[in-house]
């Protein structure tokens, strides 16, 4: 070693015993600083784990709901449709009802044990009822006579029961944005055995551990080795909890630490029965589309269709198996996996003597029964749901449904939305003229309650469930002779007006306001002269309309329009009276709601009333009607009306709908045939359908040839009810001479018809044809002979 | 002077015969007898209408001869009547939107009946929403009939409204 060597090593090792000390204390720094960071980080992590977890509150997505059935001697419901509804519910046909959820049939009776439900008028209790049948409708209800599996004890209900109202179907959601869907319910209503075949499965040390479990762990790998599968997982409850609540699926080590530290954090706060809740409420099982199922409630609903409390042992079991992979183990897609793993948490139940051997083998030899594959719930009934949200949005903010659990209660009638989805494309099929393109002709329709204006079913396409342009709101085309019946109201309603009143149909040449000629033309150029007002309306005439719309007015005409609901400016031009005014098929059925409902206005709905989660009222929307015509105005339209399927427009389809005649209705039809409309009612519904193209080119259809026969095909299937119109005390019925005559003669009286009228204003084709009139005529003139 | 006593006479012999000829139309109230209008059905409705041509149901006098039963004969009062006793229920309760509601299931399924529409009035009455009361209340009485009593309580109520 070199003298300089040396120094060189001097210096070295001068410099490491100088900086041995600061070393140390670097060290003992940095250890102290590590333990009062990690201090704080645990006491940031408590301070987190205890904030988020008790303003624990899920964004829940709004659930909207069909107006529910209801049971009662005269509904109009048979045994078929009363069994579809139920399985809707989830209810499962058996042997004997034994519980709620629960029906039996046998000939012309069903036997069924309702759930309950809270409205927002109250809580429907739930009961144990006998339903009979007789001609499409229900003869008698009445609570199910006392057997062994029905004891009379504690039984609410006996002898009839007045009216009965079933739960209401849930046909779609609102979802939150981050697509998760849940049902929360408190620990008290989830039963028992699936909360044991959880902690069997999950976590059997769960009430003893702190939060982690090194003993579980170790156990859970011996249970695994000695069954050759994953039966058991080492994470407590806890920690799955908090995997779910709090981080993302990583698997390192920090995320594995963070995790033992907040579950040990959890625990210390919060009780055992709160960590278990908020679990099987968070957990994840299973995906429906872009729709997350989690929580136990939930996924009862989304696999069996049936709440938790009806399940049987088997069915929990496959659930509580669930979370350790619900794609893996769906029952749906891998029926086999999921019995494995089904059976797997019934033995792990029998291990731990949460059951019986009995229980345990009836419960895996049980065969595995989902529900069929829901409809996804954001894609069900969308052009109702159109209109829901349109609804909605008056009073609600987009937010507020996407996250506050709100339960929407609709309209929508299933059994009317069902029969018009099983008839509208082969109907519109059936009268379709087929194009050179291949272009299919599109279809809205909208069924309205006649009497209240609530929305019974719609449809913005041919195809039932199309998505996208909604035509029963958005096609706003011009209605034509549709028009009609808001003309002939408003002359009726002036009081100058009869059904016998003479009109001409003539050719006419009128000027109009921008001083161009206008020469309107009857639908094939025939015209008849002079007519009754009655047969203008009849037979749609474009003359005779014209002549009359000229002699009121055509500003009565849109004040008319106007009463009856239509909200949008309507221009003065003569030609609004042959329907030069554009509506959407859903406009249409607001104006002929008030011609159903006799004059009284009503604001069409879809939603009647809006509760929260819970089910208390939030809002809800009454029935509003306002009278816009006078009760015999209305009587003596609706009688032309009713005529149109007698030998009017719409006298093709009588025969198809015998049985339920008289209906009153009117056909449209536009230029070029363009648009092909019907819009008509019955005692209970009203219904509209719109014929057309989207870019407008011709249908080649009438709105007898078109419309109507798609209206008919849908009504004769629901079976509307007929026309049971009473007459006012002022309408009288008079005779009058069969073929219209400015001056009758006696001679015009050998041939007459009845036609009703007001009887404080009998027009002269009355007066003329009176026998008691006419035969006073002739004595007048004998005098008058006698006496000259 | 005899062209008038000649002309009372015939005028008397003719609507004599006229009130039993088969085909003529209705006699005019003021001639009508008083055991004719209670004993016909029809009072309102035509007469049979003439051969080769189907009624309407709008022209069958049973609408009109019935007024105070519900106008649909499949509907019992019974399922009405239960929810008319919990309109009761509600309003003593002071929940008067409640009872609404439940009037309002109970005019589903009772279309026509002017008991019903009458309820619902009365309800919105007390909630001083004038402009629905008066169009239910109008709506009552338009299927009220002949219902004496019902018609003077529509039109009392009625009458509040419109001295408000």
């Amino acid at each position: 070693m070199t003298e300089h060597e040396t120094d060189r090593a001097n210096s070295l090792s001068n410099s490491l015993s100088n900086n041995r000390r600061p070393w140390r204390r670097r060290l003992t720094w940095a250890l102290g600083l590590g333990l009062v960071i990690g201090f704080i980080w645990l006491i940031w992590i408590d301070y987190q784990v205890r904030r988020d977890f008790e303003a624990l509150q899920w964004a829940l997505p709004a659930r909207i709901y069909a107006r529910p059935a209801e049971l009662y001697t005269g509904a109009h419901l048979d045994a078929a449709g009363l069994t579809d509804y139920l399985q809707r519910l989830g209810y499962r046909q058996v042997e004997t009802v034994a519980g709620p959820g629960e029906y039996q049939v046998q000939d012309r009776q069903m036997r069924l044990q309702t759930r309950g439900f809270q409205f927002w008028d109250g809580r429907e209790p739930g009961v144990h009822a006998q339903v009979e049948f007789r001609d499409s409708r229900i003869a008698s209800v009445n609570a199910a006579p006392v057997t062994d599996a029905v004891p009379a004890a504690g039984r609410a209900f006996e002898g009839s029961l007045p009216l009965v109202r079933l739960e209401p179907v849930e046909i779609a959601q609102i979802n939150p944005d981050t697509g998760e869907d849940r049902l929360p319910v408190s620990l008290d209503q989830v039963p028992e055995s699936l909360v044991q075949a959880i902690i069997a499965v999950e976590d059997q040390r769960f009430y003893q551990h702190w939060g982690v479990d090194p003993k579980g762990i170790l156990r859970a790998l011996w249970v695994n080795l000695r069954r050759g599968e994953v039966a058991q997982g080492g994470s407590t409850l806890t920690q799955q909890l908090v995997k779910n609540l709090y981080l993302t699926q990583d698997r390192t080590l920090r995320r594995k630490i963070e995790e033992a530290v907040m579950a040990l954090a959890l625990e210390l706060h919060f009780s055992k029965d709160a960590i278990l809740a908020a679990y099987l409420n968070e957990v994840f099982l299973g995906q429906d589309g872009n729709r997350a199922i989690h929580g136990f409630t939930l996924a009862a609903q989304y696999y069996f269709a049936r709440p938790l409390a009806e399940l049987s042992l088997a069915e929990l079991a496959l659930l509580a198996g669930l979370p350790r992979g619900a794609s893996f183990y769906n029952p749906r897609r891998n029926p086999e996996r999921a019995i494995n793993r089904r059976n797997t948490v019934l033995l792990s139940m029998l291990d731990q003597g949460y059951i019986s051997a009995d229980e345990y083998d009836s419960a895996r030899q049980a065969e595995l029964l989902t529900s069929s594959q829901p409809v996804r719930r954001n894609r069900a009934y969308p052009a109702f749901m159109d209109l829901v949200r349109l609804d909605l949005a008056r009073d609600y903010d987009a937010e507020a449904l996407r996250s506050e659990g709100l339960r929407i209660f609709t309209t929508l009638d299933l059994r009317v939305q069902g029969a018009m989805d099983a008839v509208l494309e082969q109907a519109v099929s059936a009268v379709e003229v087929p194009s050179d393109d291949g272009v299919r002709l599109q279809a809205a329709m909208v069924i309205t309650d006649s009497n209240t204006g609530e929305v019974r079913a719609l449809t913005g396409s041919r195809r039932p469930g199309a998505v996208g342009f909604n035509r029963a709101l958005d096609a706003v085309r011009p209605i034509g002779s549709l028009v009609k019946p808001a003309v002939y109201l408003a002359a009726l309603e002036s009081g100058s007006f009869s059904l016998a009143s003479v009109l001409s149909d003539r050719p006419v040449d009128l000027m109009t306001d921008n001083g161009q000629q206008w020469s309107p033309r009857n639908y094939d150029d025939e015209m008849f002269g002079d007519v009754y007002l009655h047969d203008a309306l009849v037979s749609s005439l474009n003359l005779a309309t014209v002549d009359l719309g000229v002699k009121i007015g055509v500003d009565s005409v849109v004040e008319m329009l106007e009463k009856m609901g239509h909200s949008r400016p309507i221009p003065e031009y003569l030609s609004v009276l042959l329907g030069a005014v554009d509506m959407a098929p859903l406009e249409v059925a607001r104006f002929y709601q008030t011609l159903a409902s006799n004059g009284f206005y009503s604001p069409l709905r879809s939603v009647e009333a809006v509760t929260t989660g819970q089910g208390e009222r939030l809002q809800r929307y009454g029935f509003e009607t306002e009278q816009v015509a006078d009760a015999a105005s209305m009587f003596l339209l609706e009688q032309a009306l009713q005529d149109v399927f007698v030998d009017g427009t719409a006298r093709s389809a009588a025969e198809s709908l015998a049985d339920n005649l008289p209906l009153a209705g009117k056909t449209g039809t536009t230029n070029d045939f363009r648009d092909s409309w019907f819009a008509g009612y019955g005692d209970d519904l009203t219904g509209v359908v719109w014929l057309g193209h989207d870019d407008n080119r011709s249908t080649g259809l009438t709105g007898a040839t078109g419309a109507l026969q798609v209206w008919t095909a849908v009504m004769k299937q629901l079976d509307i009810q007929p026309r049971q119109t009473r007459a006012p005390d002022v309408i009288v019925w008079e005779e009058v001479p069969e073929r219209a005559a400015v001056r009758p003669t006696t001679e015009s009286c050998r041939d007459t018809r009845l036609l009703p009228f007001r009887a404080e204003q009998l027009p002269v084709a009355v007066t003329a044809c009176l026998p008691g009139e006419s035969m006073l005529e002739r004595v007048f003139d004998r005098i008058r002979n006698l006496n000259p | 002077m005899i062209s008038r006593v000649l002309l009372v006479m015939v005028t008397g012999l003719v609507s004599a015969c006229a009130s039993y000829g088969p085909d003529n139309g209705q006699p005019t109230p003021v001639e009508r007898s008083e055991p004719d209008a209670v004993e016909s059905p029809a009072i309102v409705g035509p007469p049979m209408p003439p051969p080769g041509r189907e009624p309407s149901a709008s022209r069958q006098p049973s609408a009109g001869g019935e007024p105070s039963a519900p106008a649909n004969p499949q509907t019992p009062a019974t399922a009405a009547s239960t929810l008319l006793a919990s309109v009761d229920t509600a309003i003593a309760a002071g929940d008067l939107e409640r009872a609404a509601a439940i009037g309002e299931r109970a005019l589903r399924i009772s279309p026509r009946d002017a008991t019903v529409w009458y309820r619902l009035a009365s309800i919105r009455f007390r909630q001083q929403n004038y402009d629905d009361a008066r169009g239910l209340a109008r709506r009552a009485l338009s299927y009220a009939g002949s219902d004496a009593s019902l018609r003077l309580q529509i039109n009392d109520l009625l009458d509040r409204l419109n001295s408000l």
